[in-house]
C-alpha cells in the first residue's frame, strides 16, 4: 500500500494532478445489508481542470466528492489530494487542511440563518490568522466576485435562492482554496439563477485558475465544464 | 465578527426559546441566591463590631419563663460587663390582628437601653424626652414611617399578655438595623399597672468590654445562676437570634435540599433546551466541520452558548434576588427576620459560578455528541 502511495506522489509531481484516486471503493453497511456506493474508481483531476461528475441518483457522485473533500473515507483504495493522503491526518490537521485547500458548495446553500452575507463568508476566515481588516478585504473580494457587494448586511432570508448560492460560493472561495467542490450547485435554482452560478464557477476556473469538481445531473450545467465523467452504480464509465 | 460574537448570535437565534430559558434559569437562580444569602445571613456572616459585644441572658428552660430583676445587678458586677438592660416582650395588639400591624414591643429601661445598643442612633433631646416621660415610646424609624407616626403621636397597644393597655406617646424616633424594627417603652409603665410584672425580666441584654470576653462572661453568668430556681442560658446576640431560626426546624437541611432541587431542576431545563437546540443544527455542525472547525471548537462553541445563556439568567436572577431580599429585609412585615440576609459580592459570584456550571454540564453531553458527528451523517440530516 505504501509503495502505491509513493507511486501516486511521483505521478502527482510529474503531471500536476491534484486528485488521484486509485481503485477506491466505498461500501456502506446498514444492518446486514451492504451498499456499494463506489466500486474501484480510478480518477485523475489535473490542476486547473473544471470537471463535471454526472450520473443518476445513487451513482456515487456525492460520495466521490465527499472523499476528495476528506469528509468521508474510502473503504479501500488510495486517494491523494494535493499529493497528500489526508486520511492519515488527525482531527485538527484534517480540519486545517480542509479550511486551507477546499471550498465546498452545497446544493441547499447551507448558510447560517442568523449571520449576514458578510458574516457567512467571513466564517471560514475566523479559523485563520488573518486580522480583522484582512478578513474584511477577503470577504469583500469574494462578495465582489459573485456580484453581491451591495448585499453584505442582508440575512439569508432576505436573499433570493440564487443570491444565497452566490453567497455560498463566496464563502467557499473566501480562504482562496485550491479546489472548489460543488455538489449540485444549481439543483435548487431556477434556470436564470443557475446560469449566473455556473458563470461564476466558470469565471473562477478560467480567471482565477481554481480547480473545480462539480456534481450535477443537468447536462446544461455540465456543458460549462472542460470535461465530464459519468458514474453509474458506483463505477466510473470510460471516457 | 469573531467567535464570541458568533456564539452570542447562536445563543439568541431563537429569541423566544432563549428568553424562556434565561427566565427559567433566572427564576431558579433567584431562589438559589436568596437561599444562599439567607444561609450566609444566618450562619456565616460575622456580627457588626457593636453586636459582637452584646450578649443575651434568658431563662434556661424557655423564653416564656421570666427571671428575677435582681439578676441585673449581679450580672453587672461581673468584671467585663459594661451595661445591662432588661427587655420584656409586651406582645400587645395595635389596631387589629392583621400581620401589617404586628411589630415587636419591649418594656425596658430608657436610661440604659441605648448604652447597650450603641449602634442605635437617636437625637439626644428626643432620648431625654423619652426618659422623662414614663408613658413615652421610642420607635424605630422604618416602623414609624410605615405607620406614619411622628413625635407626639399617641399609640395604644392592647395588652394580650399583661392585663393592661399601653397608651403611649412617641417621644423618640431612632435608627437601627433591620433586625430591630421595634417599639420601646418604659417597663415601669407595665409594672405599675400590673403588679405581677414587677421585679421580673424576660431577657437581659448586656454590653461587654471585648468580644474575647463573651464566652467567659456567658459561662460566668450561667454558672452563677446554675442552682437558682431560675437558671439562665447566656449566649451571644447572634446565637440568640439563631435560636429563633432553629425554632423553624432544621433550617440548614431545608435550605440545602431546596437549593439542590433548584439546581437539579435548572440543570434538566437547560439540558433539554441545549439538546433541542443542538439537534436542530445538526446540518450546521456538518457545515462548520466542512469549513474547517475542529471537534474541540464545535464543543467549545455549544458549551459557550449554554454557559452564556445560563450566566445571563444567573445575573438577572441574582440581581432580582438582591432587590427582593433588600425589600423583604426592610419590610416591617418580616419583623427583621431576614435582616442579616443580603446578596453580597461573594454570594453573587457563587450564584454565577453555579449558573456557569449548570450551563456547562447541561450542554456537555449533546455538544460532545455533536462534535463527534460525522460530516456526511450531518449533511444527510433532515430536521
Amino acid at each position: 500500500m505504501s509503495s502505491m502511495t509513493e507511486d501516486l506522489k511521483k505521478v502527482a509531481t510529474g503531471t500536476r494532478s491534484i486528485v488521484q484516486a486509485r481503485s477506491i471503493s466505498k461500501v456502506f453497511r446498514r444492518d446486514s445489508f451492504e451498499v456499494t456506493a463506489l466500486d474501484k474508481v480510478n480518477l485523475d483531476i489535473a490542476e486547473g481542470e473544471f470537471l463535471a461528475l454526472m450520473g443518476p441518483s445513487g451513482s456515487g457522485k456525492t460520495s466521490l466528492l465527499n472523499m476528495i473533500a476528506a469528509i468521508d473515507q474510502p473503504t479501500s483504495g488510495e486517494l491523494l489530494v494535493l499529493g497528500e493522503n489526508v486520511f492519515r491526518f488527525g482531527d485538527k490537521e484534517i480540519a486545517r487542511w480542509r479550511n486551507e485547500h477546499i471550498g465546498y458548495v452545497f446544493q441547499t446553500f447551507n448558510l447560517i440563518p442568523v449571520l449576514t452575507a458578510f458574516e457567512n463568508v467571513e466564517l471560514p476566515l475566523l479559523l485563520t490568522r488573518l486580522t480583522r481588516s484582512e478578513r474584511r478585504d477577503h470577504v469583500m473580494t469574494a462578495l465582489k466576485l459573485v456580484g453581491l457587494e451591495d448585499r453584505v448586511d442582508h440575512l439569508p432570508k432576505q436573499l433570493s435562492g440564487g443570491q444565497e448560492q452566490r453567497v455560498a460560493i463566496a464563502r467557499a472561495i473566501a480562504t482562496d482554496p485550491t479546489i472548489i467542490l460543488a455538489d449540485e450547485p444549481t439543483g435548487d435554482l431556477d434556470s436564470h439563477s443557475a446560469t449566473e452560478v455556473l458563470e461564476i464557477l466558470k469565471r473562477l476556473n478560467h480567471d482565477h485558475h481554481k480547480t473545480i469538481v462539480m456534481v450535477t445531473h443537468d447536462p446544461h450545467a455540465a456543458a460549462y465544464a472542460h470535461s465530464t465523467r459519468d458514474l453509474e452504480k458506483g463505477m466510473l464509465l470510460p471516457v | 465578527m469573531n467567535l464570541p460574537s458568533f456564539i452570542a448570535k447562536n445563543a439568541f437565534r431563537n429569541k423566544r426559546r432563549s428568553l424562556l430559558t434565561v427566565l427559567s434559569i433566572s427564576f431558579s437562580l433567584l431562589l438559589l441566591t436568596m437561599l444562599i444569602s439567607i444561609w450566609r445571613g444566618f450562619y456565616l456572616d460575622e456580627p457588626s463590631p457593636d453586636a459582637a459585644l452584646r450578649i443575651i441572658t434568658r431563662h434556661r428552660v424557655s423564653l416564656a419563663f421570666m427571671m428575677p430583676i435582681f439578676y441585673r445587678e449581679k450580672i453587672r458586677a461581673i468584671p467585663g460587663v459594661l451595661q445591662v438592660v432588661p427587655m420584656n416582650w409586651f406582645g400587645g395588639k395595635y389596631k387589629d390582628d392583621k400581620p401589617e400591624n404586628m411589630f415587636a414591643q419591649f418594656g425596658t429601661d430608657p436610661e440604659e437601653v441605648f448604652k447597650v445598643h450603641r449602634d442605635w442612633k437617636v437625637e439626644p433631646e428626643q432620648l431625654a424626652a423619652w426618659q422623662r416621660d414614663r408613658a413615652g415610646a421610642a420607635v424605630e424609624r422604618k416602623l414609624a414611617d410605615k405607620h406614619l407616626w411622628k413625635l407626639g403621636d399617641r399609640i395604644v397597644l392592647i395588652g394580650n399578655i399583661y392585663a393592661v393597655n399601653a397608651e403611649l406617646t412617641v417621644r423618640a424616633i431612632f435608627d437601627a438595623d433591620e433586625a430591630w424594627q421595634a417599639l420601646l417603652f418604659n417597663q415601669t409603665y407595665v409594672e405599675e399597672a400590673v403588679p405581677y410584672a414587677k421585679g421580673r425580666a424576660g431577657i437581659f441584654a448586656m454590653l461587654v468590654d471585648s468580644p474575647d470576653a463573651v464566652a467567659r462572661i456567658s459561662g460566668q453568668i450561667d454558672e452563677m445562676f446554675k442552682n437558682a430556681p431560675q437558671p439562665t442560658k447566656t449566649e451571644s446576640e447572634k446565637a440568640f437570634q439563631l435560636g429563633f431560626v432553629a425554632m423553624l426546624g432544621n433550617v440548614k437541611a431545608f435550605i440545602l435540599s431546596i437549593g439542590l432541587a433548584v439546581v437539579f431542576a435548572i440543570l434538566l431545563v437547560s439540558a433539554n433546551t441545549m439538546a433541542m437546540s443542538i439537534r436542530e443544527r445538526t446540518r450546521e455542525v456538518a457545515l462548520l466541520k466542512t469549513l474547517g472547525f475542529t471537534r474541540g471548537s464545535i464543543l467549545s462553541m455549544f458549551v459557550g452558548e449554554s454557559v452564556m445563556l445560563a450566566v445571563f439568567g444567573g445575573l438577572l436572577g441574582a440581581f432580582c434576588a438582591r432587590w427582593l431580599l433588600s425589600a423583604a429585609a426592610s419590610s416591617p412585615a418580616m419583623g427583621g427576620f431576614l435582616a442579616g440576609a443580603k446578596v453580597t459580592a461573594p454570594t453573587l459570584i457563587v450564584s454565577l459560578l453555579v449558573a456557569a456550571l449548570v450551563g456547562l454540564l447541561s450542554a456537555f453531553v449533546p455538544s460532545y455528541h455533536a462534535s463527534k458527528l460525522k460530516i456526511v451523517d450531518g449533511l444527510r440530516h433532515i430536521g
